[in-house]
């Protein structure tokens, strides 16, 4: 249970943080708002072609906030000067990712949250009946993304050219992701059951089950120096 | 259907100019270590400090970057 | 050694060339555009082979942090890279008399293009580190992070795709016939030895500027 309270603590840490200031939280938001409001200059008045691309543009939204989101994950420790205090933390520092992984993901649902009701009310949708099923697939959706973009920020954190770096790797890593939650998201906005989109649903728990793994057990390499 | 022969040879003309090139600059590379390394005996005057200094900075010259690679005259100007 | 190893390359290039140009039949079809088939898939099987490579390679080098496992992977991955941008190429190539388009996000075309540039970037991680061991160490997490990746960008893309468009005119279904399926062999055998040759020459390079640094 060690692991678990070390995890605990760090994810404490990263969220009393983050509830102090509300730098990022507050930056977010008002990256969330401005996203809508590109997105509507860039398709035009068109009600028709926005409709279409609806489930893209809002996995949309949500990389391009959790890129600069996932980005910052390890600014933090950098700034202050803390990165080699993890280095030198005691025990497996896969506790240290998992810490990291449950602050990112709560941080970007909370962001997608927001996403979501700017999307209902500027696109004038109705989510309340498909939010069930809208969850699970936007949970999915960022765990998998989450769980790279915590592993890669890691490693670019300590690295040249940290803000191009990252989401030049992260992305072409997340295309299956990617895929599947706007394929899934689109059945759903139909109103279709979850059901069929099963073997989507089925490829995000893969992929999830993976990147966590793998994340998990290479960590302690990243975070050797 | 007309046969483009014209496509495969720039099909098969494409490839054999990627993999000669990359091929050539496997060589050039080598070629240019071999030089670095083999006539230390030349500069051994002010500059055996030049000549680490220029080890180090080839050995960062990723391959694909594409750089110009300092050429071996190019160590006289550091008097 | 590495001569004896080039010399048969160029002679198994060879007989793929002339395998690929004269000894496969003209195609009923798409006629002799098809011809190009035989650079595109063997070039696609190399680069699997190459990147499989780097992900064993990659292991290696986590678990004994050997210095040859990490120079390994960083050849494999340039020449998969290289092999991978070939594929791209003959199959824009190919596309364009066979459907008229210079691209098309088609199955393969699409998975070798996320391919091209998972691996793109494992060259730019390398080539932003400077510190030879740290470089090692996040090329190497990263060349696992890829590898398992890339069944799961296979599957994704193919069902992006066919529940939109039937399957591509360029697979090779089941059941080509035998001189098809000898020619695309030649050329494999021959681009695969190509490969190792490149590998073994980039390697002896790497060992040379390490050795040369220090």
């Amino acid at each position: 249970m060690r692991f678990v309270r070390r995890a605990w603590i760090l994810a404490w840490k990263d969220l009393t943080i983050e509830w102090r200031a509300k730098e990022t939280l507050n930056s977010l938001f008002f990256f969330a708002l401005l996203l809508i409001f590109l997105f509507q200059f860039a398709l035009g008045p068109d009600r028709e072609r926005l409709s279409a691309a609806l489930p893209g543009l809002l996995w949309l939204g949500f990389i391009l906030s959790g890129l600069l989101g996932l980005g910052r994950t390890f600014v933090v420790e950098r700034e202050n000067d803390c990165w080699e205090a993890l280095l030198l933390a005691p025990g497996d520092k896969s506790a240290i990712y998992v810490g990291k992984l449950a602050g990112n993901l709560l941080l970007m649902l909370v962001v997608e949250a927001m996403l979501l009701v700017l999307f209902g009310v500027f696109f004038n949708l109705d989510l309340v009946p498909v939010l069930p099923a809208l969850a699970v697939v936007i949970g999915l959706g960022t765990v998998g993304f989450a769980a790279i973009g915590t592993l890669f920020a890691a490693m670019t954190s300590q690295v040249r050219a940290r803000e191009l770096l990252f989401p030049v790797l992260l992305l072409p890593v997340q295309v299956p992701v990617l895929l599947a939650t706007v394929k899934a998201t689109e059945a759903v906005l139909l109103g279709e059951p979850l059901g069929a989109v099963a073997h989507w649903l089925k490829l995000l728990v893969a992929a999830d089950v993976v990147y966590v793994a793998v994340s998990v057990l290479t960590f302690d390499f990243v975070l050797e120096g | 259907m007309p046969d483009n022969w014209s496509f495969v040879l720039a099909a098969y003309g494409l490839a054999a100019v990627v993999l000669l090139g990359y091929w050539r600059m496997l060589v050039r590379h080598e070629n240019d270590l071999e030089a670095q390394s083999a006539p230390p005996s030349a500069h051994l005057t002010p500059g055996s400090q030049t000549t680490s200094a220029q080890t180090g900075e080839r050995s960062h010259a990723a391959p694909f970057s594409g750089h110009p690679r300092p050429k071996p005259d190019s160590r006289t100007s550091l008097q | 050694m590495i001569r004896g190893l080039g010399a048969v390359t160029v002679l198994a290039l060879a007989a793929g060339l002339v395998a690929g140009l004269g000894l496969a039949p003209r195609e009923a079809t798409q006629g002799n555009v098809q011809r190009i088939m035989y650079l595109h898939v063997p070039s696609v099987w190399v680069a699997y082979l190459a990147f499989a490579v780097v992900f064993v390679a990659s292991i290696a080098y986590l678990a004994k942090r050997a210095d040859a496992a990490d120079r390994l992977a960083h050849a494999s991955a340039e020449v998969g890279v290289v092999f991978t941008g070939i594929t791209i190429a003959t199959g824009s190539i190919w596309g364009k008399p066979t459907w008229g388009t210079w691209w098309t996000w088609d199955a393969r075309l699409t998975s070798v293009s996320i391919l091209f540039v998972m691996y793109l970037g494992y060259l730019l991680l390398r080539g932003m580190i400077d510190d030879r061991e740290r470089g090692a160490r996040y090329a190497a997490v990263l060349g696992i992070v890829a590898a398992f990746n890339i069944p799961l960008v296979h599957f994704s893309v193919i069902w992006w795709r066919t529940l939109h468009q039937p399957p591509s005119l360029m697979k090779p279904g089941p059941g080509m016939p035998l001189v098809i399926v000898t020619v695309l062999l030649v050329n494999f055998v021959a681009f695969s030895l190509l490969y190792a040759y490149f590998v073994v020459k980039r390697v002896h390079l790497l060992r040379r500027e390490a050795e040369a640094a220090s």
